[in-house]
């Protein structure tokens, strides 16, 4: 439910706050005022994440629901959906597509926050706009509005292509390509601004050193601009990935997974066994290993940026 | 000359990202028959408002206006005031848990929420909310907190202790203190964090599209996403429709942006 709003540079989680009140004795005052947060997260977070985790073991369908038994199962609902060639074709459908997605928004967002950097003052100005417009449109209206661009008798895009009447929404790998369109559309704002804010804090010097040493244009970009940037595109890259992995809105509001459930990604696939099914307990099973596979993500990321920072 | 090259890469860039904006609003003016004209018009001459009485006629509209208003807005408060304590622990005093708790909430703001509808689904069943837009209050409150609480601890931070030292030296207690000098001084913050929380609430598909069985009880999103039935062919009405739904969520964006350059504690603590 994140927007790419959301994540904005923040000084270090161990950063001392000032010292004024802190007298060395044992305060309930900080506590206190921590109660309401934690009460929150803990009765609508963590008690939902335990729920999610105990029903899948359970068989938990409307009808259990409704007589109110529980019936426990063990693994049975991950054996079964992980031994369900249909539940991996989706897995590894949703791996694809997240990887697209990523690679187009960090490609272009990159390439578009370094030429902010190149481009006058007017261009600058100009090129901003446009991304903010792309980047503060909801989700809702982006998956309407390109819709209608890519509508088959009076879209745009059919005019401009020279392609009356074809029907982008009749295969599931056109209807992915509009999908991704939509979502690195709004993605790439984001990237390209946190990259080229990453660039602007490059001291001047840096490169005056590197045009002494003889270094100048592309070696100067990839002696000083590249190293200062990996670590932020690292954190985009990242960031990205577990966006997209999760994305429901997009891909649900373009086609509800269709064509022929060609584009039913894993969020998607749990609303169908979930809630369009009622099958919960298995479901939830999905959802785990859903979790799952996004914390293999982020440890992977993790463990990178460790040994990148480790090599510097 | 040497700019030619990046111009021209700018030209492309804003012509992808501004085209679709433009498509939208010039759809939402331009009357039916040149909607669908063939060469499309690229430069109306002449507009209409007819699309935008049609979406706003449409049955349930302003219903659907004032429940995603209420629920964003209940979300919002709630978030903000909880997040303001929270923020101001975690910023101002030195206690033990103060890191585990920080990393509870980064750890919590990266947490796939899209993964737990299902158990959420159940409690709200289970305690008879289902359907009903309290429900959709507690997800939006709960989604927002964490990144509430950590924007705020950055603004809570840059007010200078000195300023709270200096009142309670002048025999201000505590609370006045932050009542009478921090608190003023948190408005642009409060504001800015407020607006993303907004943006936040506003656009959510998912669980409004999830929870809400009753057409009564959609919010906006969940509405325009259903244009293709409740709009028929319409793409006049449809557009018009993402236009108003579009416009509070730029016009936060564009007031977001320029509070967020501080500036207000500067000189503060002179002289």
């Amino acid at each position: 439910m994140s927007t790419p709003t959301a994540v904005r540079p923040s000084p270090e989680v161990d950063e001392k706050p000032p010292a004024v009140r802190a007298r060395g004795r044992r305060e309930p005052l900080p506590y206190l005022l921590l109660v309401p947060s934690l009460i929150a997260l803990g009765a609508l977070f963590a008690y939902p994440v335990f729920l999610l985790f105990r029903m899948s073991f359970q068989q938990l369908g409307f009808g259990e629901l409704v007589r109110r038994v529980t019936i426990w199962t063990g693994v049975d609902n991950y054996t079964e959906i992980l031994g369900d060639p249909e539940f991996w074709q989706v897995v590894w459908r949703t791996v694809a597509f997240t990887a697209v997605c990523v690679a187009l928004t960090m490609a272009l967002g990159t390439g578009i926050g370094l030429l902010l950097v190149k481009l006058g003052r007017k261009m600058t100005i100009a090129v901003s706009i446009s991304l903010v417009l792309a980047w503060a449109i909801p989700i809702v209206t982006a998956t309407t509005l390109w819709q209608w661009m890519f509508d088959s008798t009076y879209g745009v895009v059919n005019f401009l292509l020279g392609t009356p009447g074809h029907d982008w929404f009749a295969s599931g790998i056109s209807t992915f390509g509009v999908i991704v369109i939509i979502i690195v559309w709004q993605a790439v704002p984001f990237v390209a601004f946190t990259v080229q804010a990453g660039v602007l804090t490059i001291p001047e010097e840096y490169y005056e050193a590197a045009r002494m040493d003889g270094a100048s244009g592309f070696r100067a970009f990839r002696a000083v601009t590249v190293p200062i940037l990996r670590p932020i595109l690292f954190v985009l890259a990242f960031l990205s990935t577990i966006w997209d992995f999760k994305v429901f809105t997009q891909v649900w509001a373009v086609r509800q997974g269709g064509p022929d459930g060609q584009t039913v990604t894993l969020p998607i696939y749990l609303y169908d066994v979930g809630i369009a099914s009622s099958r919960y307990g298995l479901a939830a099973a999905g959802a785990v290993v859903m979790v799952a596979i996004l914390a293999v993500a982020m440890v992977v990321y993790l463990r990178h940026m460790l040994r990148t920072e480790l090599e510097d | 000359m040497r700019k030619v090259w990046p111009n021209a890469l700018g030209v492309v860039v804003i012509v992808f990202f501004a085209f679709p904006a433009y498509w939208m609003v010039r759809t939402a003016f331009l009357p039916t028959i040149d909607i669908q004209s063939d060469p499309p018009v690229f430069v109306p001459t002449d507009g209409t408002f007819d699309h935008f009485v049609t979406a706003v006629t449409r049955p349930g509209f302003w219903n659907y206006v004032r429940n995603s208003l209420f629920v964003t807005l209940s979300a919002v408060a709630l978030s903000t005031i909880t997040a303001l304590l929270a923020a101001v622990a975690v910023a101002r005093f030195r206690f033990r848990g103060r890191k585990a708790y920080l990393v509870l909430i980064l750890a919590v703001q990266l947490a796939p929420f899209e993964a737990l509808f299902i158990p959420y689904f159940l409690v709200f069943r289970q305690f008879d909310l289902l359907d009903r837009l309290p429900a959709l209050i507690l997800v939006y409150f709960v989604s927002i907190l964490p990144f509430t609480i950590w924007t705020l601890r950055g603004f809570v931070a840059a007010v200078p202790a000195e300023l709270e030292e200096a009142a309670l030296v002048d025999g201000c207690t505590r609370w006045q203190a932050f009542l009478r000098v921090v608190l003023p001084l948190l408005g642009p913050g409060l504001v800015a964090t407020s607006i993303f929380g907004f943006i936040t609430a506003w656009n959510e598909y998912l669980y409004a599209f999830v929870f809400m069985r009753n057409e009564d009880h959609y919010t906006l999103p969940v509405w325009l996403a259903t244009f293709r039935t409740a709009f028929g062919d319409d793409w006049g009405g449809a557009m018009a429709g993402s236009v108003l739904f579009t416009l509070p969520v730029l016009i936060f964006f564009l007031i977001v942006q320029r509070r967020m350059v501080g500036g207000l504690t500067a000189g503060a603590v002179k002289g």
